[in-house]
């Protein structure tokens, strides 16, 4: 390589990134029962264990539930700010969208505080209510931002030639915009299905006995358990998030949904 | 003689069409704002000024107290020492790499940024867990430095800023790279190789050209991954545990193992206002750099 300075750099970045998540692949397949290195041995009990784990698989679904509802949401709610910000005649535009945006700048542990200290302690909401409402929030800035870039490229003189035909407002929005939103659509809902099932800051303070997300599980198992279970439930969770890429970059392109970068 | 055509309605209707448009589409945002409104303005400035029984000159005396006790200000010097050696090592490993994948046009280019921006999808538990594995007591680095000769009993490597430093380069490095990704790329290749023809060499091309014309998506990085290193909970609580508080661990601890309101709404405060400190420094940074 002719620049060995930028190579040093890169190999070191790529490392750290790396690494670790190898690490944890090669743990899951021991056959002892502590973290140790080099691993004592290769079994497969340890995706046994962490699948016959009733609080993991409880969590893992109660997650998917909720990432699931709080997308859905976030879009319904989200989608109709979209359009009011790039078609309506609003005064103030760039205001509103910073107040949609906003949940992105506040630390999420701070939201997680308030909604567990307002809505959970101080007007008695369960914490399946009080998740739904503090993750819809927070994709709700994906939900309008995501969608509002694929409107953005779309030219708004074929509503109004749909309309000037004589479509009504919901036909024209069925056939002609919504067809233009579909990839945002899509890119916004794996976006924060992906970000739902992982979060911990916000999810952290509303755990309850019922309903519990499965990141936030995992680590109050770590820290009382130090098994390769973990690493087991990790590994499988890997997988899921492979497979997720391969079908994010098979139809929008994975770099543009997750990283913003148009190729 | 043809009768002049009224442009007066004309001239009305379409006036009150706007108004119209302007009231539908504020009807469009409604549910979105009241979700917005109840369920995260209202509780987060509820939470930081009002909490329950608490009066808001409680929070004030707590804030004063943080900044003038010296455990507190042990946390926050931490959480913003560790967030800035983060910052700073996330840019100067990120943007090499970022320059590299923009400008070497391979096949293999596209997989190293696919394999950069795959692990922000990965959850964060599973990223730093692979720390624990490693800077572990009995874990792969430990048992390295022992095997080698290089010390005769495993060193303490967890729960040292070492630890929180690499799980947060970690989780922050693929931010650093995209963001510089993009300002690379946006960079006319023909400038470096003009420069390069003039005489200039690789480093005063890289000094005098590049990094002038990246400085906003390197800014946008860094804030990024300073905001993003002052709020993240997971690795401080794997790799730091009690031994190393930073604020993040520290709210939760005020939150949930105390329920102490005041203090926790005093740590949020000075979080949120970091957080925004940071922002604001940053935009504003990036206006002067757009109008010179």
């Amino acid at each position: 390589m002719k620049r060995p300075i930028t190579a040093a750099l890169a190999v070191i970045g790529y490392v750290i990134m790396i690494v670790p998540i190898i690490f944890v692949v090669a743990t899951a397949f021991t056959a002892g029962s502590t973290l140790r290195f080099p691993p004592d041995g290769i079994s497969l009990r340890w995706f046994d264990e962490a699948l016959g784990y009733e609080p993991f698989i409880e969590a893992a679904i109660s997650s998917l539930e909720l990432a699931v509802l709080a997308t859905a949401l976030a879009l319904l709610l989200g989608v109709p700010v979209t359009l009011a910000i790039h078609r309506g005649k609003l005064p103030g535009k760039g205001l509103v969208e910073g107040l949609f945006l906003s949940p992105l700048i506040v630390p999420e542990l701070v939201v997680g505080l308030a909604l567990f200290q307002q809505l959970m302690v101080g007007l008695g909401l369960d914490n399946f209510s009080t998740l739904l409402v503090g993750h819809t929030a927070l994709m709700l800035p994906y939900a309008v931002r995501v969608t509002g870039a694929s409107l953005a490229l779309a030219d708004p003189v074929l509503e109004e030639a749909a309309r000037g035909l004589g479509a009504s407002p919901l036909r024209a929005f069925f056939n002609v915009t919504l067809p233009v939103l579909r990839p945002g659509i899509f890119s916004a809902g794996l976006l924060s299905m992906v970000t739902s099932v992982n979060n911990v800051p916000l999810s952290l303070l509303l755990q309850g006995r019922d309903f519990r997300t499965l990141p936030v599980t995992m680590l109050d198992y770590v820290q009382q358990s130090y098994d390769p279970m973990v690493a087991a439930a990790s590994t499988l969770i890997l997988a899921a998030t492979v497979v997720i890429a391969v079908i994010a970059e098979r139809t929008v392109g994975f770099a543009k949904i997750f990283g913003g970068i148009n190729q | 003689m043809e009768p002049v055509p009224q442009p007066v309605p004309h001239k009305r209707t379409p006036l009150r069409k706007d108004a119209d448009i302007s009231r539908k589409s504020a009807f469009l945002l409604v549910p979105g704002l009241v979700l917005l409104v109840a369920g995260f303005l209202i509780p987060s400035a509820a939470m930081l000024f009002a909490p329950p029984d608490v009066p808001t000159s409680k929070i004030f005396a707590r804030l004063g107290e943080m900044l003038t006790d010296s455990y507190d200000l042990e946390v926050i010097g931490r959480t913003v020492g560790l967030a800035l050696a983060v910052t700073i090592i996330c840019v100067v490993l990120g943007f090499p790499i970022a320059y590299w994948l923009a400008r070497s046009p391979s096949r293999w280019s596209g997989v190293f940024l696919a394999v950069a921006i795959f692990p922000l999808m990965l959850s964060n538990v599973v990223r730093t867990f692979g720390w624990l594995v490693i800077l572990g007591s009995k874990g792969a680095l430990g048992q390295l430095l022992v095997q080698l000769g290089i010390v005769d009993v495993a060193p303490q490597l967890l729960y040292t800023k070492l630890a929180i430093v690499l799980g947060l380069t970690q989780l922050f490095l693929p931010l650093a790279i995209i963001s510089c990704y993009s300002a690379v790329a946006q960079v006319d290749p023909g400038l470096d190789d003009a420069s390069r023809g003039l005489g200039g060499s690789r480093i005063r091309t890289m000094w005098n050209i590049v990094i002038p014309l990246t400085m906003p998506g390197i800014v946008v990085a860094a804030t990024l991954v300073f905001a993003g290193s002052v709020t993240a909970y997971t690795t401080p609580y794997l790799l730091g545990g009690s031994s190393q508080r930073m604020l993040s661990t520290q709210l939760f601890n005020y939150a949930s193992t105390t329920v102490d309101w005041a203090s926790a709404s005093a740590t949020a405060l000075i979080m949120t206002v970091l957080v925004f400190l940071v922002s604001g420094l940053s935009s504003l940074i990036g206006r002067k750099g757009a109008t010179s």
